[in-house]
């Protein structure tokens, strides 16, 4: 039973931590004016830990984005248009 | 590895979920296809680039985004706050990723500014706005393709600020690394919108230029490295040829970039060429340090140059030179700092031409020192931190090991050239082993440096020639290379107050070696105490036996005088003398010669005791401290044998007045009463004189010599200079110093030298008539005592004989029968003629006796020296001389002396 307790209370130090991982990293981010939420940010962040390149991250994220705001965009006109 | 990607898998499509906008009224499969699209497309690109383009460090992310934040906030606040949040993420060890998150951050940042040059915009005007329109979205490329994308970077970063920044840090530590980062940290940031608007409107008023302006860039590497290229060609060593389509603006731009190129190419053929000392050649070498680091300057310039012309887009005005950051005119600003380097080396390296060794120190010492610029202080103090290593290594063999090692003649003491020694300055040529205190080595008053004071030169001088002098001069070579593997140290400009501390530390210690050697090694003290002794006459039952025992020897011709005889007197002086419990060392010495002998000269005019000096010691006594001292022991010698004829005269006359001399002739005894008072004035004289040269002069001289040897931290050269005082105060105050009032009669005439010289000899004249006086006596006496005999021969004289039989053997007879001889006046008419001329002889001498006295007498009254003037107070001591001023009496005097001399 101990270890078992043990293993919960490692694991609950460990989301403590990412939680503050998380925290510093989100104001770094409102810092830089990235433009990121927390969900966000912390997907990004469990990616780039699985060895994905952040370079590349960032400009799929650019990307995504700016598809976003395109169809908004659209969405906005084809609504002023009716 | 599967569950690897599997949650990357998850992540991927979660993303695309949050940024994927809904669309409304959208059919759930198109929804659902362009999601999957999107998807699709994400993990196409994150597949392709695995690893990333950047090293993985985590300080670099965060000093990018550093440098970001103050970029982008005038405030260093919001950089301050991240460097507090990344100290907090460092301590977190929950993920091990954290720079390429810092990094993902940094990406994402970064697209907002690339828009910025767009800004200017509304401030075009309108005609070119519309053309401009369509460029307007130039921004960054946004696609997904990697390649360019790092392109882009490179651009980025050549454009930013950063980008130009790096160039003056380069420059080789021109300045300090910190400030200048300081210094430029900020400004670009506040002026950045400032430049882009005017890179903006320069480029709106463009030009076409031919060649193009890219085309000059592209050769300025090649000029500002000395190089000729096709549009900027070295038409000369010293002259840059300039296109001549070029507009002025742009031609005077090159005329400042060609300054350096010229300077360069002037100073790197400075540097090639050979010749010059050591100190030349350190100098070519710092020099050529410095163009080294211009070098690197010029590459790195180069290379943001090349940059540049490859990410230029031609598209743009002016070929988009505006905006890529380097530019002719950027090229001078970079240059600028580099140009006055070479400025100031290239009036160095021209003023070197004339000058060499320590002069070419103190010309870069002037730079570093007195320039009113402190770039320009700062770089000649670097070189001459280079320059000076030479001179500090030639230093420091010359203060530790006293061997100087200066093959170009740079160092501010030099080696006198042997044959040039003969003639020294002042007229007495010294020669012989002293030579190697004096005139070995010679302290060159031009060559010393301006890092180095004169009392200072003077005292790094002495170190050298004492360690060279205790090396070869007292042969203890031995304690010099002891010493300089103790104490050397490395020297090098720059901290001037050890360097004094060290030197003096050196200074004292071979000053009190070289002291300690001349005290126990040559015995130096001793040997001036028996030259006082033995010389002048210190020793006085020495000279007393000496003088008794040559007596009758030297009244001979000069001629017949044997070396032998006069060492056999001498050893018997010695022997009978307390000299004999001198040392050895120093009785060794003492020799008795003659002088060169002139004819008709007698044993007393060429007599002369003679104490000789062998190697170390005579840089003390010198050849002149040699002549000095003869010269006192002939005057003192003359004095002694004056004194010790008059003493001998005296003496006679005083046993020949109980009895040959008691005559009843009034006449004869008022001749020998008036001889007698003349007498005892001379003798009080010579006393007088004796008495003031022995105890006033030379005692007390000797006394001040004594105080000025034994003093703390005495140095040979003190030595010397107390020992030449000694003898100048001797001989000055000894009356034998040369230097009087000179009026036409010459020189010479008016000397106590050559006064005393006739003094002495009118008493030796004297004592001769004293002599011939008394012989006439002794005659007169016999004659008229043979007129006795003639007239009592009847008998009754045996008992007187019995009466008289203790008087001397030439007085055989009683004074009191004298008065009973007038029978026999007419028979000696020949004898008694001789008494007048006798005693006219007699007074004219006591007479220019007197007058002499009298002129010496006034002579003395006026010397500015006290103990003169007391000399000529005692001899005076109750009024008996007139002193006589020499204006007014001299001239009569003379006459007197000159009839006297005749007769």
């Amino acid at each position: 039973m101990p270890s078992e307790a043990n293993r919960k209370q490692d694991k609950e130090i460990m989301a403590a931590q990412a939680r503050q991982v998380i925290d510093v990293f989100h104001e770094i981010s409102t810092l830089l004016n990235a433009d990121l939420d927390r969900q966000t940010l912390s997907i990004c962040i469990s990616l780039i830990e699985n060895g994905v390149n952040p370079e590349a991250l960032a400009s799929v994220i650019k990307e995504l984005k700016k598809d976003a705001e395109e169809t908004q965009k659209e969405i906005l006109q084809s609504r002023g248009q009716r | 590895m599967s569950s690897q990607s599997q949650r990357v898998n998850k992540g991927i499509s979660s993303l695309v979920r949050r940024l994927l906008v809904e669309i409304p009224d959208e059919d759930p499969s198109e929804a659902q296809e362009r999601e999957s699209n999107a998807i699709e497309f994400v993990k196409e690109v994150l597949e392709s680039s695995r690893s990333p383009a950047v090293v993985a460090d985590v300080n670099q992310a965060s000093d990018l985004i550093k440098k970001r934040l103050l970029q982008t906030n005038p405030s260093p606040e919001k950089a301050l706050r991240f460097t507090n949040l990344y100290t907090r993420l460092l301590s977190i060890p929950a993920i091990n990723q954290k720079w390429a998150v810092l990094y993902f951050l940094y990406q994402l940042s970064d697209h907002q500014q690339k828009s910025t040059p767009v800004l200017t915009s509304p401030f075009k005007s309108p005609v070119k706005n519309r053309r401009e329109g369509r460029k307007l979205d130039y921004g960054p490329p946004k696609s997904p393709d990697y390649g360019s994308r790092r392109d882009t970077q490179a651009f980025e970063e050549a454009f930013a600020p950063e980008g130009l920044m790096k160039l003056p840090t380069r420059e080789g530590g021109q300045r300090d690394r910190k400030e200048e980062e300081q210094a430029f940290a900020k400004p670009p940031v506040v002026q950045r919108e400032s430049v882009a608007l005017k890179t903006a409107l320069l480029a709106d008023n463009y030009v076409e230029i031919d060649p193009p302006e890219t085309a000059l860039l592209r050769d300025l590497p090649f000029t500002l490295q000395g190089l000729s290229s096709t549009h900027l060609p070295f038409s000369s060593n010293s002259s840059l040829k300039l296109p001549p389509t070029l507009p002025v603006p742009i031609v005077s731009i090159l005329h400042t970039l060609a300054e350096p190129s010229l300077l360069y190419r002037g100073l790197s053929s400075f540097v090639q060429s050979a010749d010059g000392g050591l100190l030349g050649q350190s100098l070519r070498a710092a020099i050529s340090g410095e163009l080294r680091s211009y070098l690197g300057l010029v590459a790195t310039l180069e290379s943001q140059i090349r940059r540049t012309l490859v990410s230029l887009d031609e598209k743009e005005p002016r070929g988009g030179i505006g905006k890529a950051g380097v530019t002719l005119k950027r090229c001078v600003v970079w240059t600028r700092e580099a140009t006055m380097g070479l400025r100031l080396m290239s009036l160095i390296s021209e003023e070197s031409k004339s000058k060499r060794g320590g002069q070419l120190i103190s010309l870069i010492h002037g730079f570093s020192s007195s320039h009113g610029d402190p770039m320009v202080g700062a770089f000649a103090e670097r070189l001459l931190i280079h320059v000076t290593r030479p001179f500090y290594s030639m230093l420091r063999q010359w203060i530790y090991d006293g061997e100087l090692s200066d093959p170009y003649h740079e160092f501010f003491v030099s080696e006198r050239d042997p044959n040039a020694v003969t003639e020294a300055p002042d007229g007495r040529s010294r020669g012989g082993a002293s030579s190697v205190w004096e005139d070995k080595y010679k302290l060159d008053e031009d060559m010393v440096p301006s890092i180095i004071t004169q009392d200072f030169a003077q005292k790094v001088f002495l170190i050298g020639k004492s360690l060279n002098f205790i090396r070869y001069g007292c042969g203890d070579s031995q304690w010099v290379e002891d010493y300089s593997k103790a104490a050397s140290k490395e020297l090098r400009y720059g901290d001037t107050a050890t360097l004094e501390t060290w030197i003096d530390e050196a200074y004292k210690t071979t000053m009190a070696r070289l002291i300690h050697l001349m005290a126990e090694k040559f015995h130096l003290f001793e040997h001036l105490k028996a030259l006082k002794n033995y010389i002048l006459l210190g020793q006085g039952d020495f000279i007393a036996l000496l003088m008794e025992s040559l007596a009758s020897n030297l009244d001979r011709p000069a001629g017949a005088q044997y070396r032998h005889t006069l060492t056999a007197q001498l050893e018997h002086a010695i022997r009978g003398s307390n000299a004999q419990y001198d040392s050895p060392e120093v009785l060794r010495r003492l020799d008795a010669r003659m002088l060169q002998l002139s004819h008709g000269d007698i044993g007393w005019d060429c007599f002369t005791l003679e104490y000789k000096i062998d190697a170390p010691v005579d840089v003390v006594v010198t050849e002149w401290g040699n002549r000095q001292y003869l010269k006192v022991f002939n005057f003192l010698w003359r004095i002694k044998r004056v004194e010790f004829a008059l003493a001998s005269t005296w003496r006679k006359c005083m046993t020949g007045a109980r009895g040959v001399l008691q005559g009843e002739d009034a006449n004869v005894a008022e001749a020998w009463k008036l001889t007698r008072g003349t007498l005892a004035e001379m003798i009080h004289f010579i006393g007088q004189l004796q008495y003031y040269i022995l105890f006033e002069v030379i005692e007390s001289s000797w006394d001040e010599l004594q105080t000025a040897i034994h003093k703390e931290g005495c140095t040979l050269d003190d030595l010397i200079k107390a020992h030449t005082k000694y003898l100048n105060a001797i001989t000055h105050k000894g009356l034998l110093g040369a230097k009087k009032k000179h009026n036409n009669e010459g020189p010479d005439e008016n000397t106590f030298m050559v006064q005393l010289g006739e003094i002495l000899r009118l008493m030796l004249s004297y004592r001769d008539a004293v002599d011939g006086l008394y012989s006439w006596s002794v005659s007169d006496f016999t004659r008229r005592q043979g007129a006795e005999v003639r007239t009592d021969s009847k008998g009754r004289r045996e008992d007187e004989d019995g009466n008289l039989i203790n008087t001397p053997a030439t007085t055989r007879r009683g004074p009191h029968h004298l008065h009973d001889s007038t029978p026999a006046l007419g028979a000696d008419d020949s004898i008694a003629d001789e008494f007048p001329v006798l005693r006219e002889r007699l007074q004219a001498l006591g007479a220019h006796f007197k007058t002499r006295v009298s002129l010496l007498l006034g002579d003395l009254a006026y010397q500015p020296d006290v103990d003169m003037r007391f000399l000529g107070v005692v001899m005076n001591f109750n009024d008996v001389y007139t002193p006589a001023r020499k204006k007014s009496s001299r001239p009569a005097g003379r006459e007197q002396g000159r009839s006297s001399a005749k007769g």
